[in-house]
């Protein structure tokens, strides 16, 4: 049973740096990054899905990975010589709320066009809000997340550039 | 060469450096970084204001007090990182072993020249990339392989159009109907565990990240205006992409399950 948690949670974090590294590719980050872009999105894929196991909710275990993607990429950026940009961004594109995003345009195209009872029209409310909502949060968490660390840390390096 | 006509090809340069940083996806506090240190290493200053479309930019030299305001228009956007990487070192390089401003444009006219990845190999790249998102989102192998192919053939769709220099909203659209008419195909023949699941992520691939991301940043460093332009631009692209992905359920009657 552990084992097979274990074994869920690093398929999924594989899968993560999988597509951290596909849109790396797509926005044509240098060779020599190709390497940790895959790894902080399979760090930050394990995170995330980690924190959910426990119960953590999607919005709060987004935040934490994502802050984590940013408070590494800084140091990193340093020690090899790159904006930090080029494996910040594509590293937490796998935790865009895709699925949130989906049900909630299905359940206004649901409430819109197709159903007329009024019990169901009800729920599909329900729906559209916790969805829409949800996916507007970790949105949120996820640009904040990553985009924070950077800039509560950057203070050095413009000193360093003022000298 | 007297001062001034040197200031004017010194303002170009730096016009063109800002320009190629704005269209590979640099956020604002980026460029003016880059900019400065391009700046100083010639001995001199710049101000500039930059947009989505323009960037007007003057230049003063230190030594003599001359200036000069020249403005440039931005070409389409086309991320890539790996000009950020590189120009963002030749600044560096610039600013510590004091560049002249040959030896700069000749930097920038070689880093203009470094390839791309080839296109076959983003293709696979992004449709494995929708195929892991499919397994995040708890989808199986099957629904996996549904999502690689949507994604593949949307993406296609996507660059094909960017030949023929469709506009950008239209191509999101087009590439988010293709994709999602594809994944509810399979939704209507039932293939895989979580078929919904490959249509949801079959999508992801148009997703603006770059330009939110971006506006966040901008707006905490006070550059409102570059802050709300890369909103509005995200935020048409998604609209763009859930209108494609609403057409495609309606024609084939998508409902809950």
């Amino acid at each position: 049973m552990m084992l097979e948690v274990i074994l869920k949670l690093l398929e999924v974090s594989f899968w993560s740096g999988i597509a951290a590294l596909g849109f790396g590719l797509l926005f044509n980050i240098p060779k020599n990054s190709i390497l940790t872009v895959f790894l902080l999105g399979a760090g930050a894929g394990f995170i995330k899905f980690l924190l959910m196991h426990f119960d953590i909710h999607v919005v709060l275990a987004s935040f934490i990975a994502a802050s984590f993607v940013g408070f590494i990429s800084v140091p990193l950026a340093h020690k090899i010589h790159q904006p930090p940009v080029v494996f910040s961004i594509p590293p937490v594109i796998p935790m865009i709320p895709g699925y949130f995003a989906y049900e909630t345009v299905l359940s206004i195209m649901n409430f819109t066009f197709m159903v007329d009872d009024s019990q169901k029209r009800l729920q599909l409310i329900d729906a559209i809000f916790t969805n829409g909502f949800t996916m507007v949060f970790v949105l949120i968490s996820l640009t904040v997340g990553v985009a924070l660390p950077m800039l509560l840390m950057k203070k050095s390096t413009v000193k360093h550039l003022d000298n | 060469m007297d001062d001034s006509s040197k200031l004017i090809k010194t303002a170009d340069l730096l016009l063109d450096i800002s320009s190629l940083l704005m269209v590979s996806g640099a956020n604002t506090t980026r460029i003016n970084l880059s900019i400065g240190r391009f700046a100083s290493a010639l001995n001199t200053k710049a101000s500039s204001f930059i947009s989505h479309k323009t960037i007007v930019m003057t230049l003063y030299d230190k030594k003599t007090d001359l200036s000069c305001t020249r403005v440039k228009k931005i070409p389409p956007y086309i991320i890539n990182f790996t000009f950020i990487s590189a120009i963002s070192k030749a600044s560096w390089k610039a600013l510590s072993e004091e560049w002249s401003l040959e030896q700069i444009a000749e930097e920038i006219k070689r880093i203009q020249t470094l390839k791309r990845y080839p296109r076959w190999l983003v293709l696979i790249a992004v449709s494995l990339a929708g195929a892991g998102f499919c397994n995040i989102f708890k989808g199986d192998y099957l629904n996996m392989l549904v999502a690689f192919v949507s994604t593949f053939v949307g993406l296609y769709i996507f660059q094909e159009t960017h030949k023929h220099k469709y506009n950008l909203y239209i191509r999101i659209f087009l590439g988010s109907f293709v994709a999602s008419s594809l994944a509810s195909l399979a939704v209507i023949y039932n293939i895989g565990s979580h078929p919904s699941t490959a249509l949801a992520t079959s999508i992801l691939f148009l997703v603006p990240g770059v330009p939110l991301i971006n506006s966040f940043t901008d707006l905490m460093d006070s550059k409102i205006i570059n802050g709300m332009v890369r909103f509005t631009t995200g935020a048409m692209i998604v609209f763009a992409m859930a209108i494609g992905l609403f057409l495609a359920m309606y024609i084939f009657q998508i409902n809950l399950r």
